[in-house]
């Protein structure tokens, strides 16, 4: 696995760059994570909170808004920990390079749910990020100083 | 597929486990009271910090605020967490609020009917779910060594010499600015109240969102004369020690502007919430929302001695009333309508 690792550099090195990115998204990922775990996100209503808040100026479609106001807010644990736990996902996924591909597709999903709940200050910084988990995915970012090269060798296909 | 449903699963698995984990060593004992209110209620300067302290010194559990820009957000936002976050207590309703609230929220019954006050306080407990902690009289305030002669009504404003030296507020976002516009009604009547707003719109400096921002623009000498309380003077005496200061007594009667606190049916700790409205409302309290607010308490003794006893004994005002829903929203409409109107608006 360490040599595929080495090797994959060789073989895929014009995706580098490309790894640096998905190194530093992962990094911060992790923080953010981290972040959430240790404060009082996942004991304290903050997320439904910030959610009640901004969701009256989101603009986000109608149907979204009645499931958020029905499902998300009174349901704030498990909000929370969904969001806490796919941070930390992503986060792992991206540092070492494994399961890229569909983590990135999660990570789409979660940019775009947080684009509407999160309020303006966070709006185009989830946008960004939406961006970058698309052509994470699209590129396979794992492949490349990533454990999902050795996986790619031996068995192609869409995952890696 | 295989690899990536592990991946995750394994991640929420030590995730979930770490958080029982620690949870167990967290201190769960102490209760939290959750108290919504305006920000400058709740923050450092005002008078929810030192209420906080204080309460927390005695009742073995912990204050969180939250904030909201304006009453609007707070009840949008009650209403929308409904039970599941459970709002304790909501602080700075005023009158104009209340009927929406009840109409939108279902509050838990209060009774302070025992409490030792004003006559003048005594309309604004005949609600069953409300209790007013504090009171102001509304009033035009400006400066005494101004040159120009002071306002003595609400027809002087519009004169051609206080052009752009008034500064208002816009009701829709702005308490002071709702009593502004209801004191022109209840004292002009529709008819000539539209005709006095239509005249106010060019006459005012500006109409600012929030009292603080109106009031900003008079502090740094950009307007003579800015909408506020009674007691305003009193902050630049006591504080600043700057005696230049006045408000103006005008020839209609001044409306009165009370706060209100008020506990949610789905309140959590709902016992919490009342022994706060105790603290709120006892000597102490009284005197640090007096002192921090600037407005007048509630409580009769609160008030003896200090600098705002002679202030309070003002007789020249308005009949308290609490306004319906469709009062309020025909104010609003009526504004909307004469600033839309407004060729150069502001």
């Amino acid at each position: 696995m360490l040599v595929s690792f080495l090797d994959s550099v060789k073989y895929v090195g014009h995706l580098v760059p490309i790894s640096f990115l998905r190194i530093f998204l992962g990094y911060y990922y992790l923080q953010s994570a981290m972040m959430k775990y240790t404060s009082d996100f996942l004991n304290k209503p903050k997320i439904a909170e910030t959610i009640s808040e901004f969701l009256p100026l989101s603009q986000a479609p109608e149907w979204y808004k009645v499931i958020v106001t029905a499902q998300m807010i009174p349901q704030w644990q498990i909000l929370a920990f969904l969001i806490t736990g796919f941070e930390f996902a992503i986060a792992i996924s991206y540092l070492i390079g494994y399961v890229v591909r569909p983590v990135a597709v999660l990570g789409v999903l979660l940019s775009l749910n947080m684009i509407f709940i999160m309020g303006p200050a966070y709006e185009d910084l989830n946008k960004t990020f939406l961006a970058l988990h698309f052509v994470m995915a699209w590129i396979g970012a794992g492949r490349c100083l990533g454990i999902d090269y050795y996986f790619y060798k031996r068995r192609r296909g869409l995952w890696w | 597929m295989q690899h990536f449903i592990i991946f995750i699963f394994s991640i929420f698995f030590v995730l979930v486990l770490s958080f029982f984990n620690r949870k167990t060593v967290v201190d769960e004992a102490q209760k939290t009271l959750r108290v919504y209110g305006y920000s400058s209620f709740t923050s450092k300067l005002g008078p929810g910090f030192e209420l906080k302290k204080k309460f927390e010194s005695i009742c073995n559990c912990k204050v969180e605020f939250v904030e909201a820009a304006d009453s609007g957000v707070l009840l949008q936002r009650i209403k929308l967490e409904g039970a599941t976050l459970g709002a304790d207590l909501v602080i700075g309703l005023d009158q104009y609020d209340l009927q929406k609230a009840l109409s939108e929220i279902n509050w838990r019954k209060l009774d302070f009917s025992q409490l030792d006050i004003d006559e003048i306080i005594r309309p604004a407990l005949s609600n069953s779910y409300f209790v007013p902690f504090d009171w102001g009289v509304i009033a035009f305030v400006g400066r005494k060594e101004d040159p120009l002669p002071a306002p003595k009504s609400l027809k002087d404003l519009t004169k051609s010499i206080y052009k752009n030296k008034i500064a208002l507020m816009d009701p829709r976002t702005s308490s002071p600015g709702m009593q502004f516009l209801s004191w022109v009604y209840d004292s002009m009547g529709k008819d000539e109240g539209e005709k006095y707003l239509e005249q106010i719109m060019n006459q005012a400096h500006s109409f600012s969102p929030s009292w603080s921002t109106a009031y900003g623009f008079f502090s740094k000498r950009q307007v003579s004369y800015v909408l506020s309380y009674l007691t305003s003077p009193l902050y630049h005496q006591l504080i600043e020690h700057n005696n230049s200061i006045e408000a103006f007594t005008f020839t209609e009667k001044h409306p009165i502007q009370f706060e209100f606190a008020g506990i949610p049916l789905d309140c959590k700790e709902c016992s919490l919430a009342e022994e706060f409205i105790n603290l709120m409302l006892s000597d102490e309290g009284q005197k640090i929302i007096m002192n921090k607010n600037f407005m007048f308490p509630v409580i009769k003794s609160a008030l003896v001695g200090t600098p705002f006893e002679p202030l309070a004994k003002f007789n020249h005002l308005a009949q308290f009333k609490i306004p319906s829903v469709s009062d309020v929203d025909f104010l609003i409409k009526s504004w909307t309508s004469i600033r839309r109107g407004e060729k150069n608006a502001k």
